[in-house]
């Protein structure tokens, strides 16, 4: 159990820096960007990917209940990640519907857009993708074993 | 003992001190007789830069303690993923919008490094990055607060945020994603091209005056001379906060790349400022040679997330709700 | 007998051996040989003269927007036509886009934002670049926005699977010269600060021949069907930078360009006025 813990916080502080002292600590603050209060899923149709540095954005028409559609954009990674793994093609297409959580901007008025963090990213039949398992079409993150 | 029989142990002795010589046997060579350090490298990681509390007295795992740790790791991380598309228990949004994506973005390292050492610093012996001056924290402190509070104008925010410099060169060292290099070397110069922030640094080979004091770059300035094998860079005159690892303005930094074979180059790193660390540190990572390329990271061109951060700070003043709530919450720790 | 044996199996070993230490190259496939004597050498710091990066047609000097805070240190020299030809051929619907842009400039021009300039733009930016010869690959460092970009000798025919900003480049040598074929550029950047603007067609055939030890002959050739009625080139020469211990300095230039691009967001600013056009 605190080998379980010991490894996560490693986990963490690989991820966040923390490791390393003060201007090392530059993992991107989407704190600074995204409001924890304002959390939103929303369904809608990709209408286009930007796979550009620092972060990726999904544009996603949103239809509401009412019948209107709201365009999104959500926040993802770096793109080059999923370029090595050969997926940009083949991931989030123009056209497919998917079902976004994420949070919403700190500053909400959608000018141009309504802008989340993408925080994570289900089909409409349910599958996850970039949840782990690489069966599911997933980029190599190390979580299956028999990848090197 | 004949004639014959010596000649023969001799040459067994010559064969056997040639095999075991460094530079000999499978390492790549350049048209110039140097080592080649040519190639993408692949610089992530699971082999902590600072050796943790229980591997205290150990400075190598074994083979099998290494895979062990390893298929941890990534257990961890495959149960990790399954459960980040569930709701979980006494989490809130907070942790969420600290870590924002989801882990399909992050190239983390899950392989321990190839010297199975149980961490990245092999100087000082214990492998445990020396203390930091109560001075330098003070002197670093401003940066960090700036941060935290709403930001004016972008130069509040860290300097890579303002896409100016990477998070993961000068040194290099295995973060989150883009732990990815490419080198391309002539007699005259090396080219090392880090993908994060598309940053990169051309050392001619001659070694070369330094630049006066008060002359300042982002990326400090590097000069570079072969030493037998090994390409050595010695860097300095970096910007403030631009520094490695928290350091002030007269750190020195020293690199060394060494080939070991086909697939491997050996990185190792000095970070030398006595007003910071109170003694200098050395860290050593073996590369893995790697078929992937290096992307373009147009970072400035890209930065939608500095006007947004900017445009929220400006309603958040109009709306009289403005914080001091701009960083990360384990800043607060 | 015994003897003879295990002699000859040491010399064997010996001889194996020898074979490993020797110039153990990547395997990527050979790049194909350019003159008897192997390729020119094309090492160094070279550097670009001339207002190209100002107006690639040439004309009389001008005030600039500069000007009023720099005084004679602030105008747009006058400069040489570097395309052949003289003109650049764009279509009716781009002579039109270009006279727009080229009326408010410094608002339009990516490179006031700092935005990586492509190619060439970024050959004949007024700074000096580094170029690192490798076998399979040649990399060149521009000082101006500290950009790079790579050049793959090992990988004729390739195209990338997205577009960036300095576009990908695939070389050969032609006998003395080294061609680069530049494609998947974004469409966002500029040949010069007159407008002159391109599509995601583009497509630039860089030709770099060495005359003498100190100059190189630089070429472009500019294809786009979207903007241009046929390809068209310039040419310039590019100078080494002979000082001693010459280096590549270093110009970031984000920290210049924050105000174009954020400075209507700035506490007290009008955030509905920004200084620059094209903003995200």
């Amino acid at each position: 159990m605190v080998r379980l813990i010991g490894l996560f916080a490693g986990f963490v502080m690989m991820v966040c820096g923390l490791a390393f002292p003060t201007n090392v600590l530059t993992h991107h603050a989407f704190s600074s960007e995204f409001d924890a209060d304002r959390p939103f899923q929303v369904q809608g149709t990709i209408v286009k990917v930007e796979w550009i540095n620092p972060h990726s954005w999904v544009h996603v028409d949103v239809k509401e209940d009412n019948g209107d559609v709201v365009p999104w954009m959500m926040e993802g990674g770096t793109p080059n990640t999923l370029l090595r793994a050969g997926l940009t093609r083949t991931v989030l297409t123009p056209g497919t519907d998917i079902i976004v959580r994420g949070y919403q901007s700190k500053d909400p008025d959608c000018e141009p857009k309504c802008r989340g963090s993408g925080r994570d990213i289900t089909f409409t039949d349910g599958r996850r993708i970039f949840m782990g398992s690489s069966g599911t079409g997933a980029p190599k993150d190390g979580s299956d074993p028999t990848e090197k | 003992m004949t004639k014959q029989t010596s000649l023969i142990t001799g040459v067994i002795a010559a064969v056997a001190i040639l095999t075991t010589a460094p530079g000999w046997a499978d390492v790549p060579t350049t048209s110039f007789g140097k080592p080649s350090l040519e190639g993408q490298w692949d610089f992530k990681s699971a082999t902590p830069l600072s050796r943790p509390e229980r591997w205290k007295d150990k400075e190598f795992l074994t083979a099998e303690e290494a895979a062990e740790y390893e298929q941890g790791i990534v257990e961890r991380r495959a149960s990790g993923a399954e459960s980040e598309g569930d709701v979980r228990e006494g989490l809130d949004g907070q942790r969420d919008v600290d870590v924002g994506y989801n882990s399909g973005f992050l190239e983390i390292g899950t392989n321990i490094d190839g010297s199975l050492r149980t961490s990245l610093i092999v100087d000082p012996p214990d492998g445990r990055m020396p203390a930091m001056r109560s001075e330098a924290r003070e002197r670093n402190a401003p940066y960090v607060a700036m941060q935290g509070e709403s930001p004016s104008g972008p130069e509040m925010r860290s300097l890579t945020d303002r896409c100016i410099i990477g998070f993961n060169n000068n040194p290099m060292r295995s973060g989150a994603y883009n732990n990815i290099m490419q080198i391309v070397q002539s007699e005259s110069a090396v080219a090392i091209h880090v993908e994060m922030v598309n940053d990169h640094r051309v050392i001619p080979t001659n070694g070369g005056p330094g630049v006066a004091s008060s002359t300042r770059f982002w990326k400090g300035y590097s000069v570079g001379e072969w030493d037998g094998d090994t390409f050595v860079v010695t860097s300095s005159n970096f910007k403030q906060n631009a520094t490695p690892y928290g350091t002030g303005p007269n750190v020195k930094m020293t690199e060394r790349f060494t080939r070991m074979d086909e697939a491997t180059l050996q990185y190792e790193y000095t970070i030398d400022d006595p007003e910071t660390y109170e003694a200098p540190f050395t860290a050593r990572q073996q590369l893995r040679r790697t078929d992937d390329d290096v992307y373009e990271y147009a970072c400035h061109e890209g930065n939608y997330s500095m006007p947004l951060v900017l445009r929220a700070a400006r309603k958040m003043e109009d709306d009289g709700t403005a914080n001091k709530d701009w960083m990360p919450s384990w800043h607060k720790r | 007998m015994k003897a003879k044996l295990l002699a000859c199996t040491v010399a064997s070993l010996l001889v194996a051996l020898t074979g490993c230490g020797q110039g153990g190259q990547s395997s990527a496939p050979a790049v194909q040989p350019s003159t008897p004597a192997g390729p020119p050498d094309l090492n160094g710091v070279w550097q670009a003269l001339g207002s190209a990066h100002w107006n690639l047609e040439g004309g009389h000097a001008i005030k600039g927007p500069a000007t009023a805070v720099l005084g004679a240190l602030g105008g747009i020299p006058a400069g040489h036509n570097y395309v052949e030809g003289g003109e650049i051929p764009y279509t009716d619907d781009a002579a039109g886009k270009r006279a727009e842009y080229r009326a408010e400039w410094n608002q339009w021009d990516p490179a006031v934002k700092c935005h990586i300039p492509g190619i060439p733009r970024q050959t004949y930016l007024p700074l000096p670049f580094h170029i690192v010869q490798g076998d399979n690959k040649v990399f060149i460092g521009y000082e101006w926005g500290s950009n790079s970009r790579i050049i793959h000798l090992d990988r004729p025919g390739t195209r990338a699977e997205l577009p960036s900003w300095m576009g990908y480049s695939v070389g050969r040598w032609e006998g003395n010269t080294l061609v680069v074929e530049v494609t998947d550029q974004m469409p966002d950047t500029w040949l010069d600060a007159t407008g002159t603007h391109h599509s995601e067609a583009l497509k630039v055939t860089e030709r770099y021949t060495p005359m003498g030890d100190n100059h190189i002959d630089y070429e472009a050739t500019i294809e786009d069907p979207n903007v241009f009625t046929r390809p068209w080139t310039i040419k310039m020469p590019l100078y080494r930078r002979v000082e001693d211990n010459a280096r590549v300095l270093e110009y970031k230039c984000v920290p210049f360009g924050e105000d174009a691009v954020y400075g209507h967001l700035r506490r007290g600013a009008n955030r509905n006025e920004p200084t620059v056009k094209n903003l995200f």
